[in-house]
């Protein structure tokens, strides 16, 4: 599972719209839609920049799920990534009636999770991916398991976005493994996934990837955008 | 007031990177433990009185209340060492750190008073430490930024945002995210994911003790009480106090700042809805595409869109009344008690005493008991740029 993620309505709507048909083509399987927040915790200087942009230029869950709608015939998995207080202030049934049956599924940033049931609770109904991270202890990576979502997101490094990750860590390696022992469910690594070299290593340690940092600096570049994912195509 | 499975009521919670999760389960258990290890509460008793210099006096302000015809009680916090409340905090929170092994501390600072009772706890018990600043705050509280770097601190500004407290708390939350193994995040308000808002209520309860305490010796309860919220720690500590005597009217003030139009204040309680903002599920201004507001007050200390979970919940409960105050007003109340008392309030306190200035007619007569949670010379920067003539 190959993915990138995007800003949604960055730089403006249609240029989001044209950069997610490049990472169709150049034949991802996934692409990940940041819906921007003003107070992005788990980013670094280039999402969280990229996604002050999109929020001053106007852009909502609203419009994020206008284009979507637009993209639906896309043959690729789509997943939102934003923060919780965007799923929870719009409402988690208005959220819910955005998006479902356009998306796959949700990342949410800040909703560790233990707190995924207090969603569902209050009538969401995307399904929400899991976390496992460094940190994660058996008992965590039996409560991520425990999901109907389509995969896992390993957190590969301690940090925000856009920081390096040591893809050839035995901490890394037993990581995943443990979680290889806990579930069959298929593990995406995220976060500091930053070119080809890195990409095939994810690849060896799981079932795939999500590049976000990279691809978002070249966002607004149509030309050094497809570069890019040719690139990484091989 | 115990929360349940990290709530209070429907606010409250953790709503942070999935990294941090074993940390704060490491930090709730540690706090479970030190709380009922009298070896360490002794310790931590100790510190208080010698190091801190508790108890602190409520004092009656006789001239101020002659004046305004309100009897007005000031309990103390500003002649704590480091000059207000956060030092409560940050004595329990170290000794803490230091049982769960961790030789790093890093911190938030709005006007810098945490920031200080931080790097001074950092310097006492040799932890390494560094300070996350707007850079706005660093140039309007200076004489805060100089302390801390004589006390060995490391002080970043934050050039994010609108550079104040709510960007150093999302600095000091990102570098937590990174260094977790060996790092305590010393939160100074009862914000962020539970256990935070939890621990640092239990830390500033010794306020609202002692002024029940007095009270008590005195053989009444003031009618109401009356403090400052931003994030809400030095009200939670003073509330606790009182909080089953339902006599007493609780009032939380927040800064009405310039104008109550979006950004031109930051009243959460008073003008904010349920929102979900570093950490926690509380009250929260913010637009209606669900992003975070700008805010604005005199008051580094108050300039923060959120505010802590137990405060909503005691919103929404009707046990607190909250209640703003402009900047203008607040800059009144700061001169009034300095030239009338001879005390210089930090301008955050100063948002307390100007509410019962403003409503000394509905207070006539009664006992109010006002939280002066910080001391003021951090904001002579500040006043000097005032025309304190025209107030």
């Amino acid at each position: 599972m190959r993915g990138i993620y995007i800003v949604g309505g960055y730089p403006d709507r249609d240029a989001f719209r044209q950069r997610f048909a490049d990472v169709c083509e150049a034949g991802f399987d996934f692409v990940e839609i940041g819906i921007p927040f003003n107070d992005p915790l788990a980013d670094g200087p280039v999402i969280a920049g990229a996604q002050l942009e999109a929020v001053r230029a106007g852009i909502t869950a609203e419009t994020v799920a206008e284009d979507l709608r637009r993209l639906v015939n896309y043959p690729v998995r789509k997943y939102i990534m934003t923060y919780a207080n965007i799923v929870y202030s719009t409402g988690m049934r208005r959220f819910s009636d955005m998006f479902g049956g356009v998306v796959d599924g949700i990342i949410i940033a800040d909703l560790p999770n233990r707190m995924r049931d207090l969603f569902f609770g209050q009538g969401l109904c995307i399904p929400v991916i899991p976390f496992a991270t460094l940190e994660s202890r058996e008992s965590d990576i039996e409560a991520a398991a425990r999901s109907e979502a389509d995969f896992i997101y390993f957190v590969g490094l301690r940090g925000i976005t856009g920081s390096t990750a040591d893809f050839s860590s035995p901490e890394m390696k037993e990581k995943v493994a443990s979680i290889r022992r806990a579930t069959s469910k298929k593990i995406v690594i995220g976060f500091g996934v930053k070119g080809p070299a890195d990409a095939s290593s994810a690849l060896g340690l799981g079932d795939g990837y999500v590049i976000g940092t990279e691809a978002v600096r070249r966002q607004n570049d149509p030309v050094e955008f497809r570069k890019y994912l040719s690139v990484l195509a091989g | 007031m115990e929360p349940v499975k990290g709530f209070y009521g429907e606010f409250g919670g953790q709503f942070i990177p999935e990294t941090l999760v074993p940390a704060l389960d490491e930090l709730e258990a540690a706090f479970e433990n030190f709380r009922r290890d009298d070896n360490m509460l002794r310790e931590l008793e100790l510190f208080l009185k010698n190091y801190a210099g508790r108890p602190t006096p409520v004092y009656f302000a006789r001239n101020l209340s002659r004046r305004y015809g309100v009897n007005i009680y000031l309990k103390r916090e500003d002649l704590l060492h480091t000059g207000a409340h956060k030092i409560n905090n940050t004595l329990g929170q170290a000794l803490l750190a230091r049982h769960m092994g961790k030789r790093r501390i890093i911190a938030e600072t709005g006007a810098g008073q945490h920031g200080v009772a931080t790097a001074t706890v950092a310097a006492l018990f040799g932890f390494e430490c560094t300070v996350y600043m707007g850079s706005v705050d660093v140039e309007r509280q200076m004489p805060n930024v100089k302390k801390m770097r004589l006390l060995g601190a490391n002080v970043v500004p934050v050039e994010d945002g609108l550079k104040t407290l709510k960007d150093a708390v999302s600095a000091a939350l990102k570098d937590w995210v990174a260094t977790v193994k060996t790092t305590h995040y010393l939160l100074g308000s009862v914000t962020g994911p539970h256990p935070f808002p939890h621990i640092v209520a239990c830390f500033q309860a010794v306020a609202g003790r002692e002024a029940r305490g007095y009270f008590e010796e005195l053989g009444f309860l003031p009618d109401a009480v009356v403090a400052c919220v931003g994030g809400g720690s030095n009200a939670m500590g003073i509330f606790q106090g009182f909080m089953d005597a339902k006599t007493v009217e609780l009032v939380g003030v927040e800064a009405g700042g310039i104008s109550m139009n979006q950004g031109g204040h930051s009243a959460t309680l008073t003008a904010g809805n349920r929102g979900i903002f570093q950490g926690t599920l509380s009250y929260l201004l913010q637009n209606e595409n669900c992003q975070v507001n700008d805010v604005h007050s005199v008051s580094a200390g108050l300039d923060y869109p959120g505010v802590g979970p137990q405060h909503a919940y005691l919103r929404d409960s009707g046990r607190v009344r909250y209640t703003s105050v402009s900047d203008r007003h607040a800059l009144r109340a700061f001169r009034d008690l300095t030239v009338n008392e001879g005390i210089i309030p930090a301008l955050e306190s100063s948002h307390a005493l100007a509410h019962v200035i403003e409503n000394a007619a509905s207070y006539g007569g009664k006992n109010v008991l006002v939280h002066l949670s910080g001391r003021g010379d951090k904001d002579l920067g500040i006043i000097e740029k005032q025309n304190m003539e025209d107030l």
